[in-house]
């Protein structure tokens, strides 16, 4: 089949077959929750329909490991693609894992919500994997508005609601800019197809370079807004606050990792070429949200406002990477990306159990856990300080590499901003580690146990976070191929 | 004919106008439709640079399509959230309803 | 006066006042563009352009400053119908056409039913924040480096050109079918999040009379 324009078009489905896969396995929930009387099934059959599902399509996605190939012009699927597959289906699988229960008692419509965890799954595989602007917008919409959706499933909460639509009026404004900056771009370029972008770009451009730059400042503005950079953040605390555990976990990882994705596409490929124009927006931010993300979650009570400052910084840390970008500046932000997700999802999938047990989320409330559960107190100490990057642990390998490969695209200052932030962050990360160990148990004393599943979650979080930390090597060569399919040698 | 500057400078004052709603507007259902005004000035914005500047390929008025589309389905489901939170609260402001701090 | 006409007040005090406001703006933009037209200086484009816009840009601000919300709403439609005109001045009927529909008859009903299920009165009236001039200063700012930076650019002087409706639809359905998959996905989890949320004082209510019972 050819295109308007006499192009090939290569229409081979089977390259979508993850996605296809996920949107079936959607389908396939909601009809199950919806018949659940009449054929019998209880509440445990829907997360085993989503695991499966998602196993699937990790499988699927395994299969074109090894290709480099495109559907229609529209979605590339290589390594950097696979990458991103794979990555999303663990997290939500280790979620659905972790947090069933949680599901179960918390969240409204919980059908709905494994349907929407599946879409949002897919829509940020295709994020990672766009290659025309058009796939990449609608992406972050079905991203964007299965997230604000399930913020607001949050059952007997009046916060969840009121979440919801901070999170879904700021996000609209968000996708106004964004697009108005798309608009920009492609009037300058005059194609939404990432390869004449960046051809076109390329050329001579000091005709239009205002409404270039106009376009380049919007774009940053309404992916700051996701990725939720200062000065963009202020939806995160709220959104984080009032979403469902699990959701708010899903954002820290799957939304950041997936924006990431977006970033390293567009700014190593098609803005590439307009470098000039969009370094200092990037360091700014980065700087910015290092600082006041690390500052702010000094004064933070509740365990998600805390992480959620504490996510805010780890994008700053991120966000450096895209500075000085480069094929070894984009493998350094892949593997910290990977080590990040696997941290934090250690950390939330504690926090939920912990949460399944008491019904608090203080965290004072945390006071004594080391004697109630010592290793629940472990998982969630490990977690800590691989966040905050001590050594032996993943956080600290991810870190290091990143550190270094933005040391050597030569932007030290940023490093510098970097690593005190980073020991700051040590900081608040003690403070929950304290009350664990060094206070005793308010109230009820008794010892209690996870649930099978919150011992297979937290244990394979637990071993990726200690074993990647000492032997890293796998992740680093998964990331760095992948970046290399992002700067193809010409 | 009419010069491309007319259309782009329309809707970056349409863009504007939105987000003037947006910033100082507190009913949420009025903060929604000065997000159509944004969005309106976007699919302008789309349709102008394919009609003068991507005639052959018009992959902008495709965008346009999408942008209409979209912007249809956000108004759909975040009237949803305004109905239940008002259901809740008795408001559809969004600085009444601040139990969690911005 | 109005209570001397033998109508219902509440709506046609709307129309008629609404008329007169219109009338009263409309006749000097239309007498200058006239002049202008008559003169030379403007072609008949843009005289259709100028018109449009004012309306639009008129809609626009009545959107974004009536106390009343309802009389907000009807502004949105005429900013709306405004920016259908603008594309059919950018040669493209197919999208006025969805514009229209989707806009007028669609999404403007569906704002004026949440207005009247949150605020279930005769005359919605609302204040609006203290941070007015703040907005406005932010709104003015943006304006003005757009317009510069739009006006600054050398587009060249390009031609619009119509696109065949046929050409349109392959393109649509042909080069960018996969798209249409996804935004078929994105009303799906659009409606599924009104319904969840519009839904919930049924389930709750059920759910206790479950638990009386």
């Amino acid at each position: 089949m050819t295109d308007i324009l006499g192009n090939d078009l290569n229409m081979q489905y089977s390259l979508l077959l993850p996605e296809i896969l996920l949107g079936v396995t959607a389908f396939l929930v909601v009809f199950a929750d919806l018949f659940s009387k009449e054929l019998k099934i209880g509440y445990r059959l829907l997360p085993l329909i989503t695991v499966a599902g998602l196993v699937a399509a990790l499988a699927a996605s395994l299969i074109w490991a090894d290709t480099t190939s495109d559907f229609a012009m529209l979605v590339t699927v290589d390594s950097f693609t696979t990458f991103f597959r794979v990555l999303f289906c663990i997290v939500a699988i280790v979620l659905v894992i972790g947090a069933h229960e949680y599901i179960e008692a918390h969240v409204n419509h919980p059908g709905e919500f494994f349907a929407l965890l599946l879409l949002s799954t897919a829509g940020a595989s295709f994020m990672a994997g766009a290659q025309d602007l058009l796939t990449a917008y609608l992406a972050v919409e079905v991203l964007s508005f299965s997230l604000y959706i399930a913020v607001s499933l949050g059952r007997n909460d009046p916060r969840s609601g009121e979440a919801a639509l901070k999170y879904v009026l700021l996000g609209g404004v968000a996708s106004a800019f964004l697009l108005y900056g798309l608009s920009f771009i492609y009037g300058v370029a005059g194609s939404t197809q990432y390869a004449d972008i960046s051809a076109a770009l390329g050329g001579d451009l000091s005709d239009v370079r205002g409404s270039l730059v106009l376009g380049l400042v919007l774009i940053v503005a309404g992916l700051g807004f996701k990725a939720s950079a200062v000065p963009f953040h202020m939806w995160t605390p709220d959104a984080y606050e009032g979403a469902p555990i699990p959701v708010t976990a899903y954002l820290s990882a799957t939304s950041k990792a997936a924006t990431f994705a977006l970033l390293l596409r567009w700014f190593s490929g098609p803005l590439l070429p307009a470098i000039d124009e969009w370094q200092w927006m990037i360091a700014v931010l980065a700087t910015a949200t290092m600082v006041l993300g690390n500052l702010v979650a000094l004064q933070q009570r509740n365990i998600k406002r805390l992480l959620a400052y504490s996510s805010i910084a780890q994008v700053g840390f991120m966000l450096m990477a895209l500075v000085g970008i480069s094929q070894i500046t984009a493998g350094g932000l892949l593997a910290h990306l990977g080590g990040y997700l696997i941290t934090n999802l250690a950390v939330f999938v504690a926090v939920i159990h912990f949460y399944n047990r008491t019904g608090k989320e203080e965290i004072t409330d945390f006071k004594g856990l080391a004697q109630t559960n010592p290793y629940l107190a472990l998982v969630m100490t490990a977690g800590l300080f691989s966040l905050a990057g001590m050594p032996l642990l993943v956080g600290f390998f991810t870190k290091f590499i990143l550190f270094q490969t933005v040391v050597e695209a030569d932007f030290l200052w940023l490093v510098v901003v970097a690593v005190v932030a980073s020991t700051v962050s040590l900081y608040y990360y003690l403070q929950v580690i304290k009350q664990m160990y060094l206070y005793q148990p308010d109230g009820d004393a008794t010892r209690w146990r996870l649930t099978p599943t919150g011992y297979l979650s937290t244990g394979a979080l637990l071993a990726a976070v200690v074993v990647l930390g000492l032997w890293g090597t796998p992740l680093y060569e998964v990331a760095d191929k992948a970046a290399a399919a992002l700067f193809p040698v010409a | 004919m009419i010069p491309i500057e007319n259309f782009l400078v329309l809707s970056g004052l349409l863009f504007a106008i939105g987000l003037f709603g947006v910033l100082s507007r507190r009913s949420a259902i009025l903060i929604l439709m000065s997000v159509e005004l944004m969005l309106a000035g976007v699919a302008i914005n789309f349709i102008t640079f394919a009609s003068y500047r991507d005639t052959e390929a018009f992959s902008g008025l495709v965008f346009a399509l999408f942008v209409i589309t979209v912007a249809a389905a956000e108004v759909g489901l975040a009237l949803g959230i305004v109905l239940r939170l008002f259901r809740e609260r008795r408001t559809a402001n969004v600085d009444e309803a601040s139990s969690l701090k911005w | 006066m109005f209570d001397r006409l033998p109508l219902p007040s509440q709506f046609d005090r709307t129309i008629i006042s609404g008329g007169t406001v219109l009338a009263l703006g409309a006749t000097p933009v239309l007498v200058v563009l006239a002049a202008l037209l008559v003169v030379d200086r403007i072609s008949a484009p843009e005289f259709v352009f100028f018109l449009a816009a004012s309306v639009l840009l008129a809609g626009a601000a009545g959107v974004v400053l009536m106390k009343n919300i309802v009389h907000a709403a009807l502004c949105l439609v005429v900013t709306l119908l405004g920016v259908a005109a603008i594309y059919l001045l950018l040669l493209t009927e197919f999208l006025a056409l969805v514009q229209v529909l989707v806009y007028g008859g669609g999404v403007v009903i569906l704002l004026l039913f949440g207005l009247m299920m949150t605020n279930a009165q005769d005359d919605p009236v609302v204040t609006d924040g203290s941070q007015k001039p703040f907005a406005f200063g932010v709104a003015a700012l943006i304006a003005g480096v757009f317009i510069a930076l739009v006006l600054d650019a050398h587009w060249g002087s390009p031609e619009a050109s119509i696109v065949p409706f046929r050409d349109f639809g392959a393109r649509l359905f042909r080069d960018f079918s996969l798209p249409v998959v996804i935004v078929a996905v994105l009303l799906d989890i659009a409606f599924t999040g009104a319904f969840v949320n519009a839904r919930r004082a049924e389930a709750d209510s059920a759910a206790r009379g479950e638990a009386r019972s």
